[in-house]
Order: C-alpha cells, then sequence, then structure tokens
C-alpha cells in the first residue's frame, strides 16, 4: 500500500516534469520562431514512464477487486431469506426443547 | 439473498463463537443482517452476552436490539421464560412502544393462548390501522393454528393494501402451492418475479408450478423460465437443466399431432443434457450412466 502510493506520486512528479519541460521547449522555439511540431524524443519517453507508473499505482493502491458477475462464485445466490415476519412458533421443534438451563440474570 | 461469501463469512463466525472465541456480536449482527434462522445459537450466545454486564454495558444502545433479537430466539426455542424476563426488561426500559406490544403478543402466541394474542393485535390495530408487520403477524397465527383458508383471507385483504411486499407473495405462493392452488401460486410467483427479477430461485419455483400445471402453453412458458434461469445461475444450475429436458420431451408429447418447430428444440435440450452430462461426470462420475439412460429415453418418448 505504502509502495503504491510512492510510486504513485514518483509517477505524477515525472508527469509534472515532462509537462513543464515542454512548455520551456515550447518558449524556446517561441524565441527562435519555428514551429512546435512535437516534444522532443526524451520528453516523450519521459511521460511514457510516468503513465506506466501512474497506472500500476492506480491498480494498486484501491486493493482487491471484487467481481460484479451475479453468477460468479462468490456472488451466487445461495439461500433466499427465512421469511421472518411470518415466523411461526407452533412447529416440530417444539418437542426438542434446547437444554437452556440459563436464564436472564439480573 | 444469502450469497456465498455472505454465507462462508456466517459459518467461519459460527464455528468462531461456537469453540470460544470472541466474536459473538458480530455473528448476531451478521444473523440479523441476513434474516437467517438460527434461534438456537442466537439465543446460547445472546444470552451469554446479556448475562455479563461489561459486555452489555459496552453494547451501549444496541443491548436493547439484542434483547428483541433473544427474546424472539427465546420463543423460537420454546424457552419460554427467558423471552418473558427479556420483553419484561424491554417493557421497563420503554413502556409506551408498539414495538414492545408487539413482542407482547408475539409470546401470547408462542405460548399458545391463541384468543388473548388475537386480542392484542386487534387492540394495537386500533392504534395503528397501517402496521405492516401485526398485519403479517396475524397471518402467522391463522398458519399456526392450522387455519390455512383463515390465513389467505387475511393475507389476501393485507395485500390489497400493501401490494409491493414481495415477501406476502412469496409466502401466498407457498401457501397456495401447498395447498396444490397451482394457478394462483403462478399469479403470485408472477408478482414475486416483478419485484425480484434477478432473483434466479423465484424463476425456478415458477416453472415448477407451471411444468406442473401442464397444457402446451404452460409447458412452454416454463420451459422459458427455465431458460431464464440458466442465464441467471451462468448454466451452473441442475434442476433447470433437468426441466429443459423435461419440457422439450413434454412438449414434443403434446404437440404430436401439430407439425411446430422441432429443429429448435431438440437444439436446446441436446446442449441441457451435454451439459448435464458435464456436470456429472465433474461431481458424481458413478451416478453418470444411471443420467445417460434416463435421458436417453426422454428423447426416445418423445
Amino acid at each position: 500500500m505504502g509502495l503504491g502510493f510512492t510510486i504513485g506520486f514518483i509517477g505524477v512528479l515525472i508527469l509534472f516534469h515532462a509537462a513543464y519541460s515542454t512548455i520551456q521547449y515550447r518558449t524556446l522555439l517561441k524565441i527562435t520562431e519555428e514551429e512546435f511540431s512535437g516534444s522532443p524524443l526524451i520528453v516523450v519517453i519521459e511521460l511514457t514512464l510516468g503513465l506506466l507508473l501512474c497506472t500500476w499505482a492506480a491498480l494498486n493502491v484501491p486493493g482487491k477487486f471484487l467481481c460484479i458477475l451475479p453468477d460468479s462464485d462468490e456472488n451466487r445466490i445461495v439461500s433466499l431469506p427465512g421469511n421472518l415476519d411470518f415466523m411461526i412458533f407452533n412447529h416440530r421443534g417444539k418437542i426438542f426443547p434446547v437444554e437452556m438451563n440459563e436464564r436472564l440474570r439480573h | 439473498m444469502v450469497t456465498k461469501t455472505e454465507e462462508s463469512e456466517l459459518k467461519n463466525l459460527e464455528i468462531q463463537v461456537d469453540n470460544g472465541g470472541g466474536g459473538a456480536w458480530e455473528y448476531l449482527s451478521l444473523v440479523r443482517k441476513l434474516k437467517v434462522r438460527r434461534s438456537d445459537k442466537v439465543l446460547k450466545h445472546g444470552l451469554s452476552i446479556l448475562n455479563d454486564s461489561k459486555l452489555r454495558s459496552k453494547l451501549g444502545a444496541d443491548e436493547w436490539t439484542l434483547y428483541e433479537q433473544v427474546a424472539v430466539a427465546a420463543m423460537d426455542c420454546q424457552c419460554l421464560d427467558v423471552a418473558q424476563d427479556c420483553t419484561k426488561a424491554l417493557r421497563k426500559r420503554f413502556s409506551e412502544s408498539k414495538r414492545v406490544g408487539r413482542l407482547k403478543a408475539m409470546l401470547l402466541e408462542a405460548k399458545g393462548s391463541w384468543e388473548k394474542a388475537e386480542k392484542a393485535y386487534s387492540s394495537l390495530l386500533e392504534d395503528n390501522p397501517l402496521d405492516q408487520i401485526i398485519h403479517k403477524r396475524r397471518v402467522a397465527m391463522a398458519k399456526a393454528q392450522g387455519n390455512i383458508s383463515g390465513a389467505i383471507e387475511w393475507l389476501n385483504k393485507y395485500l390489497e393494501i400493501f401490494m409491493a411486499d414481495h415477501d406476502a407473495w412469496r409466502e401466498l405462493a407457498e401457501i397456495y402451492s401447498s395447498l396444490q392452488m397451482y394457478k394462483q401460486a403462478a399469479f403470485c410467483y408472477e408478482e414475486v418475479i416483478l419485484a425480484q427479477p434477478t432473483v434466479p430461485l423465484y424463476h425456478l419455483a415458477y416453472a415448477d408450478v407451471l411444468y406442473t400445471l401442464g397444457g402446451l402453453e404452460n409447458v412452454q412458458t416454463a420451459k422459458k423460465y427455465y431458460a431464464s434461469t440458466i442465464d441467471l445461475t451462468g448454466g451452473k444450475n441442475t434442476r433447470a437443466l433437468f426441466g429443459i429436458c423435461l419440457c422439450t420431451s413434454a412438449i414434443a408429447q403434446l404437440a404430436k399431432g401439430k407439425n411446430k418447430e422441432d429443429k429448435e428444440g431438440s437444439q436446446l435440450q441436446s446442449l441441457a443434457a451435454k451439459a448435464l452430462e458435464r456436470d456429472y461426470k465433474q461431481r458424481a462420475p458413478d451416478k453418470l450412466p444411471q443420467l445417460t439412460t434416463a435421458l436417453k429415453s426422454l428423447t426416445l418418448s418423445s
């Protein structure tokens, strides 16, 4: 968790640095009055590296992903809730009383 | 709806609490949330929490919920003195509460004094004529006394007012099925499916009722609902797969004179048969020959 956070932070820093370098490069080009066709290659590499680091952090920091399929092994419905509003006490379990020697003590 | 993760969590907590580890309060809260009926365990562990004054004071305001839960569990296990003590404690704390009044009437019901309980429920209903739970308790009391037609009457009157209560529709469907009034049971299951269309068990029950009713259209609709159950469960429901095979052969028998579409039906049946055989091979390989002979006799008789 801590590792994910640090890597995400480093990735964001790298992205900001790439943005700053691109802005600096554009100002330089404006001074020499050339056209801005694209960032220099090294900045593009830096950008991809920042993207990879941030993606890795985004996938690892939130934790375990849950399944959304309704018929997956964790989400499938095993039983319906027993209709407790209509529960009756006059059932066959009356013959087998629970061995309850305790009582409410106070 | 109890999902598999929730059920395994419940089982783990149950084992943990039974073997003396802590976590009784989490177990009781999970039982309350999932609405399962584990009255003996709830009684044992709830009573152990309530009798320990330290644990009781740690609960704070939740202890009264625990009193109510233990009271109902005690009534279910026929330990009526424990239930009486819990109700008395609740009455001392909340003297003018209709929830406690309901609990008192339930205690009378559990004791078997039906007239007194009936009088208590009617007096509670005079003060609040639109209390859903008291209406449902009256239905349950009629059912407990064996007066099924009275229960049906009360339940129908309740459903005229509260038409959206899918639990009540489900109860009515089960009562009608037990009396073999399948047409009415099918109607009730339709209401339940309308309310909760993503629960495959209701589709399965509806398909079963339709198949029992018989007749060409009913069996065709039953086949559609077995298919939707298979769709919702990802093909893992064995009963629905069997249902498809039986429905196809029943349709073929009923429609012998008319030349309806055979190709789709037999394709669905062969797919279902293959899925069944694969399932049996994996889980019960020694029963596989019986299955193959049964399936063959189905296709031959059609």
